[in-house]
């Protein structure tokens, strides 16, 4: 099964930027969007989601919140935090969720890191 | 501004702003390039602080059309209102840049607006989350949204209505090659905030300049 | 031979420095901001003073500041924390000290380059000597500055400086090439040495000196520029500068100075005379709007309450007091209350100068020794009361019942203010009013009886001040004093041609002055007519003189009498009645006071033209024909004689008269 990644921000351009980055250091791996932590929450339950890619800034719910509830479900997953909000302390508290700091816009160079990090978690896992 | 009160800074002060928020928006112009993928061109931003009604009438002064902005609030130890402008013709073509031939033209116009919020998100948020880091402080950032109207709407000057905030006006031009792109960044804060944000400044020169203040 | 080779190696290295300068060559940097290390090359080596090998090696990066100027530290390492912190670009002047002192500009360009993860590495830049042009504005700026510049050059350890022409013309002395620097500094007073032998701190680059000229022994303000200039071979260094006159500028900073200091204390003077000015007339223009309204107002009352109390009278008289008595006793009050309403009003109408007076000749001093028993018995007996009249007091003429009502309703206010014990002082003196002596405004100039009653009361503020002459405005309590009395004495001392005047301190006490002029002291009308010819009068031409004043009378009498006429002479309406009739002689012309008790002097012309129809009648009287026919005592056309009378005006009419048929 090919590794499924959510990505959830509330800017279908946001989503746009990271899956071209995404596309660019994993062709192979599939994506899957949501636009709320609501909707990603669904998707979650629905099926298999390997990777996350959370925006910090939403509205109801934010990023890290959702990306707490989801270490919670799921304390494996590789998960990154992408924001503009390059603020010491969101850094500082994305790492306290143990996630990834990404910031945007999201770049192939700057996501990288993450995704083969990722990919080297998952293998290891099967 | 009410009772003829405003906030001064001194030169070192004003040094240390214009370079905090050079730092700012040099972050935010390597993000703008990153998601436009051309050269980005940054002029030195230049700084005033003033009045909300010279801050419409020196927007006015410069665009004869309609504007189109980005608004983002921001709360922490200074707290205020700050806005991405840009002449409303500008805002389509920088909405093109970034989403970069992914999009058929009519995909272009349905998501302008949000598209223009997540360049606006990026622009700002950059630039106030470094200048934050720079202060050593933290602040909290609200939704974007996007505005339409003139300098007096965008600087909320209510006819015969309580204009006594200040404004730190940035004009920069960032031109994008091939492409006419120009906007401008406002942040507006009260009195308070603003004598908050001196204090802060402070702090930053004195852990740069040490003895040599 | 040495001397010659040290100087051309001191040439040398300056003129390379120039054309590189020149050329523009500029010093690199290249800033490691991960590695903590500061790369640079040769020239800027050579600019910053450093040392080349370092330059190549690597030095700690607060090299870059060490060498920068003391007073540009701060704001460059503030520039330089942009860069740091991510910003992307540089460019900034600022200057170069090295350790002798000698300093350079340069003008900084660089820019900040970041990695992927937009975090700063490097910081690169070029470095341009720029001191040659800095210089060139500097002195071009002063050049273009007044008056002639003067150059010199001063080498360390020689005796002797290189001037030019200019320079010695601006201190007086002989136009040479070189000058002894003992001579220069001798023309200095203050301000130290214009050229300094020794070497000293960087406080040579810039001085002001007090001189005297050499030649002319006129004291001048020059100032000088200068930059040590250091040689990098020896240890020597050449101070090199220019000086120019600055004596006007400092003259003109001076009397502006002054000039400033007095401007601000004559504009407050000005402003307050004015304001005191405008004050008066506001005062006076108010008083004079509400005296025509309340006049206006109580005219009215009046001629209601006539009719009031005259129906009442009439119902009164017609009700048989003994059939209803409590309705009689009804009456009684309503007419009681109309007449205390006709009373008030009768205040009201003075105020408002439509009741007309009856002025007399006053003696101020006699009226207060008169009005003793009536102030001891108003005023308590825990009230020192003190009336203190000058000897020689002018006689005044006012309306002497209005005059002793106005003193004591000011009694009356003063004990009211005083409230338990104190002291209350009435004094009456002359004062003559200049013009412009800083008097009250609205009091003419001429000689004035001031009668002033001063109490150590509670005093008022200044505010209340203000307002203390508007009818019905009062301090006191409900029921007590009806506030109109202080407005009626305005009313009284401005139709008596006076002014009256309040002095009050919270907590001190209050001082009212009513000036009141004196009599036949020319305040009213003087008919002058200079250079006539005086007709003298015939000795069967005789004059029936009539006055109440005894020293108006006897003046008049001798006048005639000078100028030949017989002169007959009575006090009263009644006497000179008698005089006229017993006359064994016919008498052709009456003289008379307008204004007399008992008998007024229309009533005595009527009458004595009753007894004799061909009698001609002169009317005298202090106030103008005006004042009089408005007040209702004169009839229009016939003849006036205005007090105070000139001996000609007295002679020209009374010999008009006569010659009439």
């Amino acid at each position: 099964m090919p590794v499924t990644v959510l990505i959830v921000d509330d800017s279908k351009l946001a989503r746009i930027v990271a899956g071209k980055a995404l596309s660019q250091l994993q062709p192979d791996w599939e994506r899957v969007e949501a636009s709320s932590a609501a909707e990603a929450h669904e998707i979650v339950a629905a099926r298999a989601v390997d990777v996350a890619l959370i925006d910090f800034n939403m509205t109801e719910k934010d990023g890290l919140t959702f990306a707490a509830e989801l270490r919670a479900l799921h304390p494996d997953m590789p998960v990154a935090i992408i924001t503009a909000n390059v603020q010491d302390e969101v850094i500082a508290r994305a790492r306290e969720v143990g996630a990834t700091f990404v910031p945007k816009p999201v770049t192939a160079e700057g996501l990288q890191g993450f995704t083969s990090g990722a990919a080297l978690r998952l293998r290891s896992k099967k | 501004m009410s009772g003829g009160e405003t906030i001064t800074l001194t030169e070192l002060e004003s040094d240390a702003l214009t370079e905090i928020v050079n730092i700012g928006v040099s972050r935010a112009a390597s993000n703008l390039r990153k998601m436009i993928g051309d050269q980005v061109l940054l002029s030195v931003p230049s700084i005033e602080v003033v009045s909300q009604r010279r801050a419409a009438r020196l927007i006015s002064e410069r665009e004869i059309n309609e504007l189109v902005a980005v608004r983002q609030d921001f709360e922490g130890p200074f707290s205020g209102r700050a806005l991405l402008i840009f002449p409303e013709e500008n805002s389509l073509e920088l909405v093109r840049a970034v989403t970069g031939g992914e999009l058929s033209p009519q995909e272009v116009l349905d998501i302008e607006d949000e598209a223009l919020a997540e360049t606006g998100n990026v622009i700002l948020n950059s630039c106030l989350a470094t200048m934050a880091n720079m202060l050593q402080r933290s602040l909290t950032m609200t939704i974007p949204e996007v505005l339409r109207g003139d300098g007096n709407k965008l600087f909320e000057i209510l006819e015969g209505g309580e204009a006594d905030g200040l404004v730190l006006f940035l004009y920069i031009d960032f031109a994008v090659r091939k492409r006419d792109i120009r906007g401008y960044i406002a942040m507006l804060m009260d009195l308070p905030s603003l004598q908050t944000l001196k204090e802060l400044l402070g702090e930053f020169i004195e852990r740069v300049v040490g003895n040599d203040g | 031979m040495m001397a010659e080779a040290s100087l051309s190696t001191d040439q040398v290295s300056d003129r390379l420095r120039a054309v590189l300068a020149a050329a523009g060559a500029s010093g690199t940097w290249d800033w490691d901001i991960v590695g903590d290390t500061l790369h640079f090359d040769e020239r800027f080596a050579d600019l910053y003073g450093l040392d080349v090998e370092a330059g190549t090696a690597g030095v700690p990066t607060e090299t870059f500041f060490t060498a920068i100027h003391p007073e540009d530290r701060a704001r460059m390492k503030i520039a330089v924390a942009g860069i740091l912190g991510g910003a992307e670009l540089f460019s900034k002047e600022f200057r170069v000290q090295a350790p002798d002192g000698s300093v350079l500009w340069m003008h900084g360009r660089g820019q900040g380059h970041s990695d992927g993860s937009d975090r700063p590495v490097r910081f690169t830049g070029l470095l341009v000597d720029v001191t040659e042009r800095k210089r060139t504005e500097e002195r071009l700026r002063i050049a273009q500055s007044a008056g002639g510049v003067g150059t010199f050059e001063y080498s360390d350890g020689f005796a002797t400086a290189s001037v030019s022409t200019e320079f010695c013309r601006l201190l007086g002395l002989h136009p040479a090439r070189t000058l002894p620097v003992r001579t220069i500094n001798g023309v200095v007073q203050e301000g130290g040495s214009l050229i300094p032998e020794a070497e000293q701190a960087s406080d040579l680059l810039h001085g002001e000196f007090c001189i005297v000229r050499n030649d002319d022994g006129v004291q001048r303000w020059i100032a000088r520029r200068g930059e040590i200039v250091r040689d990098s071979e020896t240890s020597s260094y050449r101070f090199i500068g220019v000086i120019y006159d600055v004596t006007a500028a400092k003259e003109a900073e001076e009397r502006l100075r002054e000039l400033n200091e007095t401007l601000e204390a004559r504009v407050e003077e000005e402003i307050a005379e004015r304001q005191q000015a405008e004050d008066s007339l506001r005062q006076a223009q108010k008083m004079e709007a509400v005296g025509h309204l309340t006049g206006g107002i109580a005219h009215d009352f009046n001629n209601l309450l006539t009719i009031i109390i005259g129906n009442i009278d009439t119902v009164i008289r017609r009700l048989d007091s003994s059939s209803d008595p409590r309705a009689k006793r009804s009456l009684d009050n309503a007419l009681k209350g109309a007449e205390r309403a006709a009373a008030l009003t009768q205040r009201l109408l003075a105020f408002s100068r439509r009741q007309p007076l009856d002025p007399k000749q006053v003696d101020v001093g006699r009226l207060l020794a008169g009005m003793s028993d009536l102030l001891t018995r108003s005023i308590t007996e825990t009230i020192a009361i003190q009336v203190h009249s000058a000897a020689d007091l002018w006689s005044i003429e006012v309306d002497p019942h209005q005059l002793e009502n106005a003193i004591l309703n000011l009694a009356v206010n003063a004990r009211d203010a005083i409230g338990g014990s104190g002291e209350l002082t009435i004094n009456a003196e002359n004062v003559a009013i200049a013009a412009g002596d800083g008097s009250p405004s609205f009091l003419h100039p001429g000689d004035y009886v001031r009668i002033s009653v001063a109490d150590t009361g509670e005093g008022m503020a200044p505010e209340t001040v203000a307002k203390v002459f508007d009818p019905f405005f009062t301090t006191k309590e409900v029921g007590k004093g009806t506030g109109l009395g202080l407005s009626m004495v305005y009313g009284f001392a401005k139709q008596s041609g006076g002014h009256i005047r309040i002095e009050s301190e919270l907590g001190v006490g209050t001082t009212v002055s009513l000036y009141l002029p004196r009599a036949g002291s020319g305040l009213d009308e003087l008919i002058e007519e200079p250079g006539i010819a005086v007709e003298l009068g015939k000795c069967n031409e005789t004059i029936l003189v009539v006055e109440d004043d005894d020293d108006v009378r006897d003046y008049t009498v001798e006048i005639l009498r000078e100028l030949g006429y017989r002169v007959v002479e009575a006090h009263d309406g009644q006497t000179a009645l008698r005089l006229f009739e017993r006359a064994d002689q016919p008498v052709q012309l009456l003289l008379t006071d307008v204004v007399m008790p008992v008998m007024s002097g229309s009533e005595l012309a009527e009458r004595a033209r009753a007894l004799q129809p061909s009698l001609k009648v002169l009317f005298t009287s202090g106030y103008t024909r005006d004042a009089i026919m408005r007040d209702g005592r004169l009839e229009p056309g016939l003849d006036l004689l205005s007090k105070p009378f000139t001996y000609t005006s007295l002679a020209a009419k009374v010999r008009d008269l006569l010659d009439r048929s």
